[in-house]
């Protein structure tokens, strides 16, 4: 059934489900009562050695952004590594609390106040993978984090309330903003119609391409990053691209429910997506979100065959220019520094990608921020951490964003219209004398098209 | 002393040493066998790629063995793992080695014949002090960084600590041992392959100290170490044996 027909006035569908009905942190049992058992058959038994194997060096601490922000050791990787170890130990295996050996050894029971508090901790985290690379164990830190999260959505004690929300609207309306699914494709319209693009992009599904434009839900709902899409689109048309989008079909590539630890409303829209995506016959996906990416090229692949390359837009535009179909020519006479996206760099190991495009555009001065590639300093939006730590976000963000500043540039580049959202956030409470940009929008300069800007935007809804 | 009647080392393995050994080690492999019952109820697939061997034949070089990762990081932290890894690595195989000689070989046999009485002895005295001041030099930067310069990032709790002071009390009580064995005479020709520790005989005799106590601290020596053994599974230093497969298991999901 088209989702569209079960769209409700407000945007609701059957599917809709109630916060109420929805595990809660808050409504999380009495506090002083025994804690539920975690279900530890969602690890696997690599995960569980992951936890003998931490040798508690601490440097993940010296790298993690939340713990920068607030240095308690529960927000460390190392801390969250060893209370979740010394939990399950207490209610599984022969020294458990209710076992005769944890019982003579004084062992206590994990109680709700306990698991509560571990789940709080648990979601301060970017999953930003910073941790994983700099571990000499090489622990894998967020797909352990992850299924951790998922043992404490079954339980009943996560995610946060602030983070729920963003996982009901996903839910309930294929997109974490909440936004109904009819409005999804509603950018490229408002986009013609101000004439910031020459054509409504074709619906992909009525109308086969070679090349599918995924979206995205924050390039597509949010106003503010919108132009991400309209000079993507701008970059397409004219390279002649074939391609087209899925409209108001286009559903959230379900990030956001695995980085909460949602797992079976992730696979659910996984294979939906895979199954619509497959059935188009394209031959590339392209997405200009790293956390798109991130999740089809990498955890769609644990779910089914995807039939189709997969590509970043800053890769997809390489092959155009190396194609001839694309030429930079106007110089751009710009300082610029590039933020690498973790979910692009330290997830998906693309680094020279950016690198190379920014060196292809002409008249670009381009400075490396001190901490960058593997070990780029995370904005702070990603892995709920934005919903449910919104203070420990802008701050994080503030210090990339000094990081940026510190070059001397005077434009921060990323490619991905989440990082995007998380260092405006910071460039604005700083009031950072630093241009927020994304990688398509310099394109579009240099290729001699009028780029949709941020500003553009700001004066469209005026 | 001729080589064939001189006893690598006097020490009898009485029936109450073999008893506590035996004690130990099943100890040990209960833990482990724990353990790893507690692993088996994760249900998830723990690889998603097919294992790949030249990687992780790679990072077992470079990352398990010569621990280039830590390197990066730090030179003074990677001289502490490694020195710490190394000297427990070779006193443990010294040990092992010693163990299945005594235990599993004929007195007569070639082994016996060359370790406990002939050239084999003097490679053992040698093996036992490079490993041992190894494992302490490394363990002396630990304590150092851990309780005196108190680097930010380390945290203590008692597992850190209990491991730390096991392992120095099995470092120094042996080279004690092996200063009150030197104190017989019938090792002086040889005492010097031992180099520490005939210091350290030395050293005692100088303060007056004689061997009297040998069997205490051989004793001494043998329970810390089996406490050491019997403490493994639940210990920090379980991560010598675990955290090397999580680093080859990872160098090949990677590759």
């Amino acid at each position: 059934m088209d989702n569209e027909n079960n769209t409700t006035m407000n945007g609701t569908d059957d599917r809709h489900e109630s916060a109420a009905t929805a595990p809660a942190a808050e409504s999380a049992p009495a506090a002083q009562n025994a804690a539920p058992k975690l279900p530890i058959e969602k690890l696997s038994a690599r995960q569980l050695l992951e936890l003998d194997a931490c040798t508690r060096c601490g440097e993940c601490s010296n790298w993690c952004p939340a713990y920068d922000q607030d240095n308690r050791e529960p927000l460390t990787p190392r801390g969250r590594a060893t209370q979740f170890r010394d939990i399950i130990r207490r209610q599984y295996g022969a020294f458990s609390a209710e076992s005769f050996l944890g019982k003579l050894l004084g062992k206590k029971q994990v109680s709700a106040q306990e698991l509560s508090g571990f789940a709080k901790d648990l979601y301060a985290c970017s999953t930003c993978m910073q941790c994983h690379f700099v571990c000499p164990v090489a622990i894998d830190t967020v797909e352990l984090w992850e299924r951790i999260r998922e043992c404490i959505v079954d339980t009943g004690f996560g995610p946060l309330p602030t983070q729920q929300d963003l996982v009901l609207k996903t839910k309930n309306y294929d997109n974490p903003w909440g936004q109904p699914r009819s409005s999804r494709a509603r950018w490229g319209k408002v986009a013609k119609k101000k004439k910031r693009i020459n054509e409504v992009p074709k619906d992909i599904s009525k109308d086969k391409a070679d090349v599918l434009y995924f979206v995205g839900c924050t390039a597509s709902y949010d106003t503010n990053v919108e132009e991400v899409g309209i000079n993507t689109v701008n970059i397409f048309e004219a390279a002649g691209v074939d391609y087209g989008i899925l409209g108001n079909k286009e559903k959230c590539c379900g990030s956001v429910l695995l980085r909460m630890g949602d797992a079976a409303s992730f696979k659910r829209i996984c294979t939906e997506n895979i199954e619509q995506f497959n059935a188009l016959g394209a031959s590339t996906l392209v997405t200009s979100c790293a956390g798109c990416l991130k999740t089809i090229k990498e955890d769609y692949a644990r779910h089914g065959k995807l039939n189709f390359e997969i590509k970043h837009t800053l890769e997809y535009v390489i092959d155009l220019i190396k194609a001839g179909r694309l030429k930079l020519t106007q110089p751009l006479n710009m300082k610029v520094t590039y933020h690498d996206p973790c979910h692009l760099g330290r997830h998906a190991g693309i680094f020279d990608a950016p690198r190379e495009l920014l060196s292809l555009i002409p008249g670009i001065e381009f400075v490396e921020m001190e901490r960058n590639r593997e070990n780029s300093r995370c904005c702070g939006a990603g892995g709920g951490l934005k919903s449910g730590y919104p203070d420990m976000q802008n701050q994080i963000s503030q210090k990339r964003v000094k990081d940026a500043v510190q070059t001397g540039a005077t434009e921060l580049v990323s490619g991905c219209p989440f990082c995007y959202q998380g260092l405006q956030i910071g460039i604005q409470a700083m009031d950072a004398p630093i241009k927020m940009r994304d990688i398509t929008e310099l394109v579009c300069m240099a290729m001699g098209l009028a780029p949709a800007t941020h500003e553009d935007t700001e004066d469209a809804e005026e | 002393m001729g080589e064939t009647t001189r006893m690598y080392l006097y020490f009898e393995a009485t029936a109450a040493l073999y008893t506590v050994t035996v004690i130990a080690v099943l100890l040990c492999i209960a833990g482990i066998l724990t353990t790893l019952a507690l692993w088996r109820q994760g249900k998830a697939r723990s690889l998603h790629r097919t294992l790949n061997s030249a990687a992780v034949a790679r990072s077992f070089i470079t990352d398990v063995v010569f621990q280039a990762q830590i390197l990066k990081i730090s030179f003074v932290r990677w001289l502490m793992h490694f020195c710490i890894f190394i000297g427990f690595m070779g006193l443990l195989a010294q040990t092992s080695l010693m163990a299945f000689i005594s235990h599993f070989s004929a007195p007569e046999s070639f082994l016996a014949q060359s370790f406990f009485h002939g050239g084999g002895s003097r490679v053992l005295d040698v093996w036992g002090d490079v490993f041992g001041l190894t494992m302490l030099f490394g363990l002396a930067i630990a304590i150092i960084r851990r309780y005196v310069v108190r680097t930010r990032q380390l945290e203590t709790i008692a597992k850190d600590t209990t491991s730390l002071v096991l392992l120095t009390a099995i470092g120094l009580s042996g080279f004690i041992c092996e200063a009150f064995r030197l104190m017989d005479p019938q090792y002086a020709d040889v005492a010097w392959y031992s180099f520490a520790g005939m210091t350290l005989s030395q050293l005692l005799q100088a303060a007056g100290i004689g061997a009297a106590s040998y069997t205490a601290w051989v004793w001494s020596h043998a329970v810390i170490s089996f406490i050491f053994i019997a403490f493994i599974p639940f210990s920090k230093a379980w991560h010598i044996f675990v955290s090397p497969i999580e680093i080859v298991l990872d160098a090949s999901e990677r590759a």
